[in-house]
């Protein structure tokens, strides 16, 4: 009960492990591009089998794999959280804005808000990407515009209920500015989910930033996991066997949004423990556990 | 000797946690005569839904039986395997829950779901079976029609009777009730009790009526029980336990009945100049009926009252009533339509600029019905008491220092003021570390630390033990003395609001039916609604006419 | 009646004008980026097309000193007509036509997997949800969850490198065998399932997860509600209370989110059509992309815009039939 919440999800597994993963890739996206002069340049014959030399191969262009996956890492990390960031914060002044005002302020907001849901998001980001010069910050502002409006649902629904609960009202009674009832009241009750919207809102931009730059949206020139699978297939991956110039990249940006993933699930296990007291009872009553039947009788167990 | 239908020997609940165990129910023993009524009383966490649960073997985890004996017609349910269970459940004992709307799935028809209780016992054609569905409908007086609605089509009384309805689709032997009334308002509580007696006397069944409503019970139950913390505490004729039954607890909850003779007999000081006047305050909500349809209803409709300096009113109404509304528009949570509000004689009803509200509400709090909803769980004791002064006093001068002490200060005085002693263990509590009664005089606490010149009580009372309730009206009413504010008192329990309040007014469905002095309301109401609400402080009050 | 119809009005409303919004962004979007790419596209276009035939795309689209309004006007008007313009990738094919060309064959693969996975989906996730016993429960969960943590491309890129040009099982591309003729025959059937299986099966693997994990969650919480409870306490069958009692109420909230779920289907096909170059929607967007064909691309937003907004419409439709708490 009285844990602090980091505890509380380091002690969960499944959240241990995804921080264990990520923290592993943020550990080589900082450190792992020093060891590298050049991942762009020709070091040996094209299209090398994985071997002690090139411990992935040789891509079409001669460059070595494993240099290019360790380098890729760092800008598509960096995409993504920063993404992750500016998609949450985007959410939930939106969300917060829509759900605490209500009325007209919430029916111009919502609006917008479900018409941004109901654009497609890929091709518009492709119609907008491709009209703007390529880099690194013009994906990240695609992906704000055509990302935000999800978390800004959740988060607004969620202000929305704490909105109606008694501690916020009895916070405007007494006088409390609606900014400070916003941030002092409300969001420190919303902390999981805010969380939560930010691994979601990281794991999707990682993601679709992936996507683009493999439709050659991208800055193809700089070395990043998308361009990895970009240039991949332009060499003709597929036609020529050569896997291990796109499955290791592929196994990285796996993992990452697995690890990711695991941290919600940590997460949301935490803050709505639904099927605890059954595994309670599962594990210490193996024998007379039925999840669907009726009450354990223990009378041996513990009468006299 | 009478037939024992169902015999309960030292029943023992557990909940299991990771390591240990809580012990919910310990030693409960209790038996049911053929064709008796037996009622169990206690407060919410006495235990009376886990034994209720454990006779049907329908408690959730991670409750486990422990311990004793549950018989029904002498054979121990205890020992029955599921499928012995399942043929035990309904053509036996069949159970009536507190919210009905709740225990009808929202999406089958009401006929689908009475007859697939019969048919998950016994082979019946749906020919049959429809006829014994409008037989059904006829026995609890619904219009047959209704067999083909959905359940949200349905009025919450309508629900309430379908849910008995089905109860008794089987004939069982026992019937349990689990606070069936208690979502109703007393017309429609008092039709389902007469329906539910009327019911027995006709079928012959036994009932197990669960409530936390020891007047009710009284008024028609043979036997009764009083748990208390997991323990049946006092058993006995309902004769005996209404004398004050053979334990202290049972006399404590004797006394707690609400008692009219207790009223408030000082009337208001004519000369008091006014605070609050509402003229023909309009508010209404467009009702969803389906997620997509929406109609207006009218939940204040043209409702004018005053609340004077130095009074207390109280505002009876049951849930729905509009009572809550207008607690929200009074302290500006909501806009309302239509009216006007004074508040010392001036027109405050469209006031909209910050700076004024805020103004306003130096002058106007509230306590809201839980406490433990209405203070934020992450925040301390300190924070929310901090807060009012922060706005409130003119401390912006003062260096960080000096303004950090007088926040100390004030903080324990008012605790002191609100009983809660030692003040300064009190100020780094969280709101779960404190019992419902401590966190209400926090509440209270922090809208005196305003000063304002009233406070709107929401039900301050509703969520607190039985035996905690006197305790806050009487700090309610010795801090209203002493600080000379106005209380206007929302309850819907009329016997508290005659207890604490100078003045009455009754309100239903959105209209004020009645209102005046304590003691002419007690001793002749002018409308039949209100004399409804006076009679039901009487036990057996559904009997009379 | 009367309400519902008055719901579905007031939906296609909100799709009206977020179809407008669509159709708005599509015109500023080029006009408002930074660095005139207006001029690089027609740039592009020099050598390519006559300088009359430039000109007159600066008339239809409003690339000319106009005021912006009457720009605007004359560009709806166009689009009213269906004229989405002149592709220059496969010039002088209009861009209506190419688009139309490849929507059947987008349609079918979505159809046909995001049918397939929900049923599957929605069938583990409330068995294991209604089991929460162990083995299942503890497998399918997080092994789905691995699986849509890959890119949809990627996963499409492992499937079609071992399954397709490995082992030889599958044709690598394209919708159907290139030596028949397109008309409703055995062959030319087969050929189209055959090659439609792997991308299919890419974006039905890939979905299963999701649906599977958001009707085991609200399975979850059904499960835990009080008319579930009363259904065991009047002895119902097992099968009954999972079936009618939970899974019918679980699975309508799914449904109602299924519009929104559409477009992210819809990226994933794109992407999947692309690696086994499937004549769809999404291998044309990825040619139009190659090629820097604007008005293509602009032309496939909108058309999957619409599409999306339709889909959502018939979403609402059937909500409307399947519960009865939104009839009056």
């Amino acid at each position: 009960m009285n844990r602090t919440w980091y505890n509380r999800i380091w002690i969960n597994n499944k959240a241990r492990l995804g921080i264990i993963i990520v923290s592993i890739f943020i550990i080589i996206a900082a450190i792992g591009p020093i060891f590298f002069e050049d991942p762009n340049a020709y070091i040996d014959t094209p299209l090398l089998e994985p071997s002690f030399v090139h411990l992935f191969g040789t891509t079409g262009q001669g460059q070595d794999v494993f240099a290019q996956t360790i380098a890729g890492a760092r800008s598509t990390l960096f995409i993504g959280f920063g993404t992750g960031i500016l998609v949450v914060l985007l959410g939930l002044i939106v969300g917060s804005l829509s759900g605490y005002f209500g009325r007209r302020v919430d029916n111009v907001l919502s609006l917008i808000i479900n018409i941004f849901l109901l654009m497609p998001g890929l091709p518009l980001m492709v119609i907008i990407a491709a009209w703007l010069p390529p880099g690194p910050f013009s994906i990240m502002g695609v992906l704000v515009f055509t990302g935000w409006a999800w978390n800004a649902r959740v988060l607004r629904s969620q202000v929305l209920s704490l909105r109606e609960r008694d501690f916020v009202n009895a916070s405007v009674v007494s006088g409390e500015s609606n900014i400070k009832v916003i941030i002092y009241q409300i969001w420190p009750q919303m902390l999981s989910l805010i969380m939560a919207s930010f691994i979601g809102a990281t794991v999707y931009a990682i993601g679709a930033q992936v996507g683009l730059e493999f439709l050659g949206l991208g800055d193809v020139d700089k070395v990043t996991w998308g361009n990895n699978l970009y240039w991949a297939t332009n060499d003709l991956a597929l036609l020529t066997g050569s896997w291990w110039t796109f499955v290791p990249t592929g196994l990285c940006i796996a993992l990452v949004s697995f690890g990711l993933t695991l941290i919600n699930y940590g997460i949301d296990e935490i803050s709505n423990p639904r099927l605890l007291s059954e595994r309670i009872v599962k594990s210490r009553l193996p024998n007379l556990f039925n999840r669907n039947g009726s009450t354990p009788v223990a009378r041996k167990l513990f009468g006299k | 000797m009478e037939n024992k239908i169902l015999d309960i020997n030292k029943l023992n609940v557990d909940y299991l946690t990771e390591r240990s165990s809580i012990n919910a129910v310990r030693d409960f023993s209790m038996h049911i005569n053929e064709n008796e009524i037996f009622g169990l009383v206690g407060e919410s966490g006495s235990g009376k839904s886990t034994v209720i649960k454990s006779i049907l073997r329908i408690l959730p985890a991670p409750g486990v039986i422990t311990k004793g004996e549950i018989r029904y017609n002498n054979q121990d349910i205890l020992e029955f395997d599921e499928s012995k269970l399942s043929s035990l459940r309904w053509s036996h004992i069949s159970v009536v829950k507190q919210k009905a709307l709740n225990s009808l799935n929202p999406l089958l028809k009401i006929k689908e779901q009475i007859i697939d209780t019969m048919q998950a016992h016994e082979q019946i054609r749906t020919k049959d079976a429809i006829q014994r569905c409008n037989a059904l409908m006829d026995l609890v007086e619904i219009d047959r029609n209704y067999l083909n609605s959905y359940p949200h089509e349905l009025s919450g009384g309508m629900r309430q009777r379908v849910v008995i309805a089905i109860a008794l689709a089987l004939k069982p032997k026992l019937i349990i009730m689990d606070e069936p009334t208690t979502a109703l308002d007393v017309v429609i509580e008092k039709e389902i009790i007469l329906k539910i007696l009327d019911l027995k006397s006709q079928l012959g069944f036994s009932l197990l009526f669960i409530t936390h409503d020891l007047n009710l019970i009284l008024g028609f139950a043979d036997r009764v029980g009083v748990m208390l913390e997991g323990e049946l505490v006092d058993i006995d004729s309902a004769e005996i336990i209404k004398s004050g039954g053979n334990n202290a607890y049972t006399k404590k909850l004797i006394n707690s009945i609400p008692d009219l003779s207790n009223y408030n007999q000082s009337k208001t000081n004519k000369n008091e100049p006014e605070l609050i006047h509402v003229k023909n305050l309009i508010k209404s909500y467009s009702r969803h009926s389906s997620i997509f349809s929406s109609d207006k209803f009218h939940a204040v409709d043209g409702v004018s009252f005053n609340v004077n300096k130095n009074e207390i009113v109280g505002l009876v109404g049951e849930s729905g009533s509009g009572k809550s509304t207008i607690s929200k528009i009074l302290t500006k949570l909501i806009d309302f339509d239509g009216g006007q509000l004074l508040f010392n004689g001036e027109d405050v009803s469209g006031i909209t600029k910050s700076k004024d509200l805020l103004a306003y509400r130096k002058k106007v709090q509230m306590i809201f019905q839980d406490p433990f909803a209405s203070l934020n769980s992450i925040h301390t004791v300190y924070h929310h008491l901090s807060r009012p002064i922060l706005i409130h006093r003119l401390y912006n001068k003062h260096s960080k220092k000096e303004r950090d002490e007088m926040v100390l200060k004030e903080s324990i005085d008012i605790l002191k003021e609100v009983n809660l002693s030692p003040p300064e263990e009190f100020l780094y509590k969280f709101p779960h570390e404190m019992s419902g009664g401590e966190r209400q005089r926090i509440a209270l606490a922090r809208a005196l630390l305003v000063q304002p010149q009233i406070i709107i009580a929401d039900e301050p009372t509703s969520m607190l033990d039985m035996s905690i309730r006197m305790e806050i009206l009487d700090l309610l009413k010795s801090l209203q003395a002493k600080k000379g504010i106005s209380i206007l008192f929302i309850t819907h329990d009329i016997a508290s609001a005659c207890y604490l309040s100078n003045r009455l007014i009754v309100l239903k469905n959105g209209k004020i039916v009645d209102s005046g002095v304590v003691s002419e309301m007690i001793n002749n109401p002018k409308d039949k609604y209100s004399k409804l609400l006076i009679d039901s402080c009487e036990s057996g009050w559904f009997i009379n006419q | 009646m009367n309400t519902s119809v008055q719901y579905l009005l007031k939906r296609l409303g909100i799709y009206t004008i977020a179809g407008w919004a669509a159709v708005t962004l599509n015109f500023f979007i080029p006009r408002m980026m930074p660095g005139d790419p207006v001029s690089v596209m027609f740039a592009s276009f020099r050598g390519k097309l006559k300088p009359e035939a430039i000109e007159a795309l600066k008339q239809t689209f409003g690339f000319t000193d106009e005021p912006l309004l009457n720009k605007y006007i004359n560009y709806l008007s166009h689009l009213l007509k269906g004229d989405l313009g002149i592709s220059t990738a496969y010039f002088p094919e209009k861009v209506s036509s190419i688009i139309l060309s490849g929507l059947g064959w987008t349609l079918l693969l979505v159809g046909i997997s995001l049918i397939i996975s929900f049923v599957i989906g929605s069938l583990i996730g409330m068995i294991i949800a209604w089991k929460r016993d162990g083995k299942l429960d503890s497998i399918l969960p997080p092994s789905f969850s691995f699986i849509s943590s890959f890119p949809y491309f990627f996963t499409a890129m492992l499937l079609l490198y071992f399954l397709g040009f490995k082992l030889g099982w599958f044709p690598i591309r394209h919708a159907y065998n290139s030596d028949l003729i397109p008309g409703f025959n055995i062959e030319f059937i087969v050929s189209c399932l055959h090659h439609a299986l792997l991308p299919a099966s890419t974006l039905i693997f890939m979905g299963i997860g999701g649906w599977m994990l958001q009707m085991r969650n609200n399975m979850i919480g059904t499960i835990s509600t009080d008319y579930i409870s009363f259904a065991k306490s009047k002895g119902l069958s097992q099968k009954r209370i999972m079936i009618w009692y939970a899974a019918k109420n679980a699975i309508l909230p799914i449904i109602t989110s299924f519009g929104m779920a559409i477009g992210f289907i819809l990226n994933g096909t794109i992407l999947t059509e692309i690696i086994f170059s499937y004549p769809g929607q999404g291998y044309i967007l990825f040619q139009a992309v190659q090629a820097q064909d604007f008005q293509l691309m602009q032309g496939i937003f909108l058309t999957i815009t619409l599409s999306v907004l339709a889909a959502n419409w018939l979403i609402d439709i059937l909500v409307l039939i399947l519960d009865p708490r939104t009839r009056k």
